[in-house]
């Protein structure tokens, strides 16, 4: 980052003493869905049951569907007396009483931070009755991307098997927080359509994606197997996308140095789409394109060409977590919008935004929305939308209001032709 | 504090609120429960001093409504966002500047300050940054100390009604004193609940002097010392404040429902005999005889689809029994309700609605739903696959609602909810089996 981040920081930083109506969501919520995607897992947040209780609500209204979560319940007493150690070891027996899951993944919460405990002699502890990772992850700093991305880098360093062996074909595919579960499950489709074999971790795309099971378990539904995770450090190429997770790429690579680390910071539009191809080529020496590939991204010149008319006209303020609204900003400028972003948290992605940028809050965005034709943002929006009688499309988390969001997909060829079919509808019929 | 002389249970136990255990928790914090209590107070706001994530993820979430006609804070969320740098040095300067900046920006009645299990820890003086700032602006600012580690949602609400008797009951005086002024406790106005019963209330004679907090007022809640009764309405959490107000200003207290026909008419029997005066009784009979006949025709076209119909009930605390006799009201058979999160109280009054009563849904319900020939299952989303694989509809009741169910009005919408579950092919349609699983 060095002193340049900085400089930038200070400009976009707001000097307001609080936040009014926060775009925010916490590193223990991106912690919560990164153990989510796990299969067989209980995401135990170390904090007061309030701190897991809030992220159990706002991801099951979210997803419409059952969210597995436990608290370690710190009181009055234990937070004063207690190293961690007691609440956690009680915590891990009371749900191996009931439950016998494959993984447990302890994230702290600012409380527990502020305390000061010590989650890795806690883990140690316990070593013997249960396997778990351990993750920082107070909310007082970061969000809900950097809390995504802690958790797979500790997954990466605790979990994988060390081994030099490599398999050209198998690929670790480190999507970030952004992604719904039906775009990992498309992205891993057009990989696979690669002759490649692929993992995705987290992998949400089976067990947060809203499909009817046998009956509901307290643990997560789905997600990659905890034998598969220890088993990657053989994969031949890690695909990470998003700027969020890249450091998760690199840290792989640095284990694993028998790899290749191909990174993309957003996967919307033609240009990230072409890159992302073209990379995924070059490193396959690959030389026959599948068709259905071919006639996508014809279709996506086709619809660019559509909606030009109306998204060139149009301005369009985004208000997400960074990756996302990147990626959302640099498709819609390719048909020629004018954008302006607010971000939740800092992130390195802020260098590369070619559209006006700066960390905020919806207090913020209700200041510059008057001048803008559409608001894309989280369903907080939907009132400040209504009040100024702009274009509003959901993106982010949280959405109360609408359903089908885990099967809604965005990226490559396909997904894009259908994001930019949806702005455009919703700026044409507003 | 933890030892609440009014609460039945603790003749048997010492603590009365338990503390959660780690592993094996599930719901909300002290400081969730005192944010629910005082969200609803739109002209003041609400200022969560603490990292986002405290209130970040829980603004604008509750369809608490108001009739106020200022800025609307309750859909609103203020946060002080701790950071790092504010947890080596202190957050209290923070705070102040966030007092100052939401007294110049935003001008409203009061600010309650919510103290977080962070804010807490580092030892800010949350008190004195509170004082000093409402010598300075001339707002009540209210401090609220209830940081999530002190225990559940329930103690929450109760460290958040002793935050509003010590700084605000009683510190201002009405114009004139109603004979038959009441305040409303523990109402919060989900989906306008109160607003189904408050009117009827008023056409009896009675005035409802403040709300804790339902569509409340900062300047109500101040003059509630000069009511003649307080009504409980569902909420266990606030009982002391109604005991400390009794023992303070001499005011006695009621508990009533307001779910279904006969706990409505029940409530509103409790609230005028409180006053005991002869005509204010017959003046509600009068009233309740004419909403019942009102109600009873409303009723009619959703008679022939419910009567008969069995249904089990898997809910919460009072819900376990206020539920089942709303919809015992809408002429359904009620075989069974689940009181595995009610208190002993909650269990006694369910006893009395419900045949069965049962702790262990998992085992239990499909057992139930076999033996009764169930044809509803009303619980929480949990309890969905249980009701698909027995092919027999499903009504959410611990979702968000989106309407209300409370009073006389509120039995209509929860008629037409369970009749279009009963209605819906979608439970058995969604239960069939693939046609690959066919032999």
């Amino acid at each position: 980052m060095g002193a340049s981040m900085n400089l930038k920081e200070l400009r976009t930083m707001s000097m307001k003493p609080l936040h009014v109506n926060p775009l925010k969501l916490s590193q223990p919520m991106g912690a919560t869905l990164a153990f989510l995607g796990i299969k067989n897992c209980m995401p135990l947040m170390h904090g007061a049951q309030g701190c897991a209780s809030f992220t159990k609500v706002l991801f099951t209204r979210h997803f419409n569907d059952p969210i597995a979560i436990q608290t370690t319940a710190v009181n009055d007493i234990t937070a004063v007396i207690d190293g961690g150690d007691k609440g956690i070891s009680e915590a891990v027996e009371n749900i191996t009483k009931k439950v016998t899951p494959d993984l447990v993944g302890l994230f702290t919460t600012g409380m527990t931070e502020t305390k000061g405990d010590d989650i890795k002699g806690a883990t140690l502890l316990l070593k013997e009755k249960q396997k778990m990772v351990y993750v920082h992850t107070p909310d007082f700093e970061g969000g809900l991307e950097s809390g995504w991305s802690l958790s797979v880098q500790n997954i990466i360093t605790q979990l994988i098997e060390p081994t030099t062996q490599v398999k050209k074909d198998k690929v670790l595919l480190i999507p970030n927080v952004n992604f719904s579960p039906i775009e990992v499950e498309k992205l891993k489709e057009a990989l696979e359509l690669l002759d490649l074999v692929v993992f995705a971790l987290p992998d949400l795309s089976d067990s947060l994606d809203g499909h009817l099971g046998v009956k509901q378990g307290a643990l997560s539904s789905g997600g990659i197997s905890v034998s598969d995770i220890e088993k990657l450090g053989d994969a031949g190429a890690v695909i990470t996308i998003g700027r969020s997770v890249k450091k998760c790429g690199e840290l792989f690579y640095e284990k694993f140095p028998q790899s290749t680390h191909l990174h993309f910071d957003s996967l919307i539009g033609l240009e990230a789409s072409d890159d992302f191809y073209a990379k995924v080529f070059e490193f396959l020496q690959c030389k026959s394109v599948p068709s259905v590939v071919k006639r996508w991204r014809a279709r996506l010149q086709d619809v660019l060409l559509d909606t030009h008319f109306t998204l060139g006209k149009a301005k369009i303020l985004i208000a997400d977590e960074p990756d996302s609204a990147y990626a959302m900003s640099k498709a819609l400028r390719e048909a020629g919008s004018t954008c302006e972003a607010y971000i939740a948290q800092r992130s390195e992605i802020q260098e590369a935004f070619t559209c006006k940028m700066q960390i905020g809050d919806f207090e913020e965005v209700e200041k510059r929305l008057p001048e803008m034709d559409m608001l894309i943002a989280n369903y907080h929006g939907e009132r400040l939308a209504h009040k100024h009688h702009k274009a509003l499309l959901i993106r982010g988390f949280p959405n109360y209001e609408q359903v089908g969001i885990g099967l809604r997909y965005n990226i490559l060829y396909e997904g894009s032709c259908a994001f930019l079919c949806e702005v455009n509808n919703l700026l044409a019929h507003h | 504090m933890l030892n609440e002389s009014a609460c039945s249970h603790n003749k048997t136990k010492k603590s009365s609120c338990d503390k959660p255990k780690p592993g094996a928790t599930s719901g909300g914090c002290a400081f969730e429960g005192a944010q629910i209590s005082l969200f609803p107070y739109a002209d003041a706001v609400h200022l969560v001093h603490g990292p986002d994530t405290c209130l970040g993820a829980s603004w604008e979430t509750r369809a608490t409504l108001t009739s106020y006609e200022g800025e609307n804070n309750t859909p609103l969320g203020y946060c002080t966002n701790v950071t790092t740098q504010d947890i080596i040095f202190g957050g209290d300067k923070k705070l102040a500047e966030a007092l100052a900046y939401i007294v110049e920006h935003k001008k409203p009645k009061a600010i309650f300050v919510y103290e977080t299990c962070v804010t807490a820890m580092i030892g800010d003086n949350i008190d004195f940054t509170c004082k000093t700032a409402e010598e300075l602006f001339h707002i009540p600012i209210v401090p609220v100390h209830s940081p999530g580690f002190v225990g559940s949602k329930n103690l929450g609400s109760r460290l958040a009604g002793e935050a509003v008797l010590d700084a605000l009951v009683g510190t201002r005086e009405p114009e004139s004193i109603h004979p038959f002024g009441i305040n409303l406790i523990g109402d919060y106005n989900v989906t306008g609940d109160m607003w189904q019963y408050k009117p009827i209330l008023e056409r009896i004679g009675i005035k409802v002097i403040s709300s804790l907090s339902g569509d409340g007022r900062l300047e109500q809640i101040q003059m509630a010392h000069t009511a003649k009764l307080n009504v409980i309405v569902c909420a266990k959490s606030l009982v002391t404040l109604c005991r400390k107000m009794q023992e303070r200003y001499n005011i006695p207290y009621v508990s009533v429902s307001f779910y279904g026909k006969r706990d409505t008419s029940n409530a509103i029997r409790s609230i005028v005999n409180a006053f005991g005066d002869a005509e204010l009784i017959t003046k509600a009979e009068v009233i309740i005889a004419e909403e019942e006949a009102k109600l009873a025709e409303r009723l009619k076209p959703y008679h022939l689809m419910l009567k008969g119909k069995k249904a089990i009930l898997n809910t919460g605390g009072n819900k376990s029994w206020s539920i089942a006799s709303a919809l015992q009201d809408i002429g359904i058979e009620v075989v069974a309700t689940c009181v595995q999160k009610a208190t002993e109280e909650d269990v006694a009054i369910a006893s009395e609605y419900v045949p069965i009563v049962f702790k262990n849904p998992g085992v239990e319900q499909p057992k139930l739903i076999d033996e009764h020939k169930v044809d509803i299952l009303l619980a929480g989303g949990r309890s969905l696959y249980t009701a698909i694989k027995k092919r027999i509809a499903f009504v959410d009741v611990n979702q968000e609602k989106k309407v209300s169910y409370g009073a006389y009005g509120g039995l209509e919408n929860l008629a037409s909810d369970v009749c279009s579950a009963l209605a819906n092919p979608v439970f058995k349609l969604v239960g069939k089996a693939a046609p690959w699983e066919l032999v």
